[in-house]
């Protein structure tokens, strides 16, 4: 159910974001905020798949650098206008998800996650061993940049992430959402009741992926380079971490998970030596204190009082 | 051609050790222990401090890091683990989190260069022509030991057919009178300790970093899922199948090929035969 609460607090999220670049003038902070934006993308995308169908992707990096080496392997490679990057992307994202996401999705537990987790691991790997094609470690450098200011093109991600979340939350909330929750709940009794599960559990995924795989292209439009670290387990398990923060399920928690984490990494590069600490301990923290997250059911208690 | 022989056997012992702990502590508790790594370099580091710093003879100072990394393993399993076991993933994130502050710690205080543990056996033995470290078969031969005598604590003695009761059905295990907790606290401390015996016997020859263990977590990890999560068995065919597969490739055909066949041993195992060789839990 959406409450008028709700539109007005995405409403003011949304403002918020897009005052930010105009309050904090520094480029440096505009950047940093649209990595965060990316990761938001990047949380959206995890949780609408994993947090609403309940099988936890650890591979989600897969479709990241996939996308991200789409626009590079474009930009760089053939010399397509970075536009391009932003359609093809998504469409590369999801070939992956349609290869993984077959073989994987009839597994039970904690095997699609390793299954998912590997294939983002092969994938680095081969970007390492085919260096003649995607150089190596050091990857693909000298992207051109979709606008030419930092400034416009915070705002073309802060409004493709928009765009997403809505689609995502539009889904969610429909009944195809449901249908996804209830596999989590019981998926034989989904089976049972005639309910493809299959064609629901790869039909997330590949929006999942899309998702994700979008927002690789924008990253790395941004960084202007990409390597094999966008396809690690690290990333994939530094967004499920996000999420947790976020809430899962909620797909807007994951947002605002994404967004904390980066800023406060961000904040604590001055004490470099504890910066890991810190994220441990919150990561920790909310594990024993907040189980299903933060931003999610703190925003479910407010919301309510506003009926 | 010997030296592959031999130089698999040395990698395959030390992954079976890595890999056999790991497969304990899930197929007795379902804990997925992304810290096993992190106790494998605090089992070099361990020998490393107490050779360094209290100048302690090296077999005393093996014995006792690996007996402090084995309690560090309960201590974590009582205190952490234990709160969040309802949920894989929030075990998962917990290990996940552990293992990130013990590289932490060791970053803070050892620094990021390599550290030199003096090795146990200075000699290099000549062996049908091939030049080894005595090291190197001590590594060997220790792992060979260390698995043997696990299989005989678990095969003849009572606590040992208690942890597989346990592993089999927790429940019924409760029912006959074992209390299912502690075993899980065992284990955690028995697994933990094979990553410190592994740590310290690699840590002569091999690079003692704050990061020593991620690498070495993959490869377990690896071998587990292709032999099958919770199959003592399986774990040591898959660590010799691991093993000579990377040493044969690195010496045929290059380093980087060879750090691919773990992960895509993984993908391929899940895909076609998801339980592993010997798995007996079903994946589907």
């Amino acid at each position: 159910m959406i409450l008028k609460a709700d539109w007005i607090a995405a409403l003011l999220a949304v403002a918020v974001l897009a005052a930010i670049p105009l309050v904090f003038r520094s480029s440096y902070i505009i950047g940093i905020m649209t990595v965060a934006l990316c990761y938001g993308m990047w949380a959206a995308s995890w949780d609408f798949m994993s947090g609403l169908t309940g099988r936890e992707n650890f591979g989600h990096s897969l479709f990241i650098g996939a996308g991200a080496y789409t626009a590079g392997f474009l930009n760089v490679n053939f010399g397509f206008n970075p536009w391009w990057s932003l359609l093809a992307a998504p469409f590369v994202a999801v070939l992956f998800s349609l290869l993984m996401g077959f073989p994987t999705l009839r597994l039970r537990g904690p095997y699609f996650a390793l299954a998912m987790l590997s294939a983002s691991a092969v994938m680095q790997n081969l970007t390492i061993i085919f260096s003649t094609y995607t150089g190596g470690q050091d990857g693909l450098n000298g992207l051109f940049p979709i606008l030419d200011s930092t400034l416009a093109y915070y705002y073309l991600t802060l409004g493709i992430l928009v765009a997403s979340a809505a689609l995502l939350k539009f889904i969610a909330n429909s009944s195809w959402g449901l249908i996804l929750r209830a596999i989590r709940g019981d998926e034989a009794t989904c089976q049972a009741a005639g309910i493809n599960v299959t064609f629901y559990k790869i039909a997330s995924l590949m929006i999942s992926a899309a998702i994700a795989g979008l927002g690789g292209a924008l990253y790395a439009h941004y960084q202007l380079q990409v390597g094999p670290d966008l396809f690690t387990v690290v990333l994939s398990i530094n967004i499920i971490i996000m999420v947790y923060v976020g809430g899962m399920g909620s797909i807007y928690g994951p947002i605002g998970g994404a967004l904390f984490l980066n800023v406060l990494t961000e904040t604590l590069r001055g004490l470099s030596e504890f910066r890991l600490w810190v994220y441990t301990v919150v990561l920790v923290f909310i594990l024993f204190f907040l189980p299903q997250g933060a931003i999610a059911p703190l925003w479910r208690r407010i919301r309510v009082a506003f009926r | 051609m010997l030296q592959i022989l031999i130089y698999g056997a040395v990698i395959s012992s030390i992954y079976a050790l890595l890999a056999v702990g790991f497969t304990l502590i899930f197929g007795v508790a379902r804990i997925l222990n992304l810290a096993h790594g992190s106790f494998y370099a605090l089992g070099a580091y361990g020998v490393y401090t107490l050779t360094a710093n209290l100048h302690l003879p090296l077999w005393l100072a093996a014995i006792i890091s690996v007996l402090l990394v084995a309690a560090l393993g309960v201590l974590i399993e009582r205190v952490l683990v234990r709160p969040l076991r309802r949920s894989m993933l929030a075990v998962l994130l917990i290990t996940l989190a552990v293992a990130l502050m013990i590289e932490q710690v060791l970053l803070l205080i050892f620094g990021s260069e390599a550290r030199n543990v003096p090795s146990l056996v200075d000699v290099t033995y000549h062996l049908f022509g091939v030049d080894i470290s005595g090291q190197r078969l001590l590594a060997l031969g220790g792992g060979i030991v260390v698995l043997i005598g696990l299989w005989a604590f678990l095969q003849f003695t009572r606590l040992g057919t208690a942890i597989l009761a346990v592993s089999q059905d927790a429940e019924a295990a409760q029912y006959m009178g074992i209390p299912s907790d502690r075993m899980y606290s065992i284990v955690m401390g028995v697994s933990a300790g094979m990553a410190a015996v592994a740590g310290v016997l690699v840590a002569p020859f091999q690079t003692v970093i704050p990061s020593m263990g991620l690498l070495p977590l993959v490869k377990a990890f690896a071998i587990v899922v292709v032999g099958g999560l919770g199959s003592i068995a399986g774990s040591i065919v898959g660590a010799l199948l691991l093993g000579y597969s990377e040493t044969i490739i690195a010496f045929k055909i290059s380093i980087e090929w060879s750090q691919i066949v773990s992960v895509a041993a993984v993908l391929i195992t899940l895909i076609l035969r998801p339980a592993g060789f010997f798995g007996k839990r079903a994946a589907f």
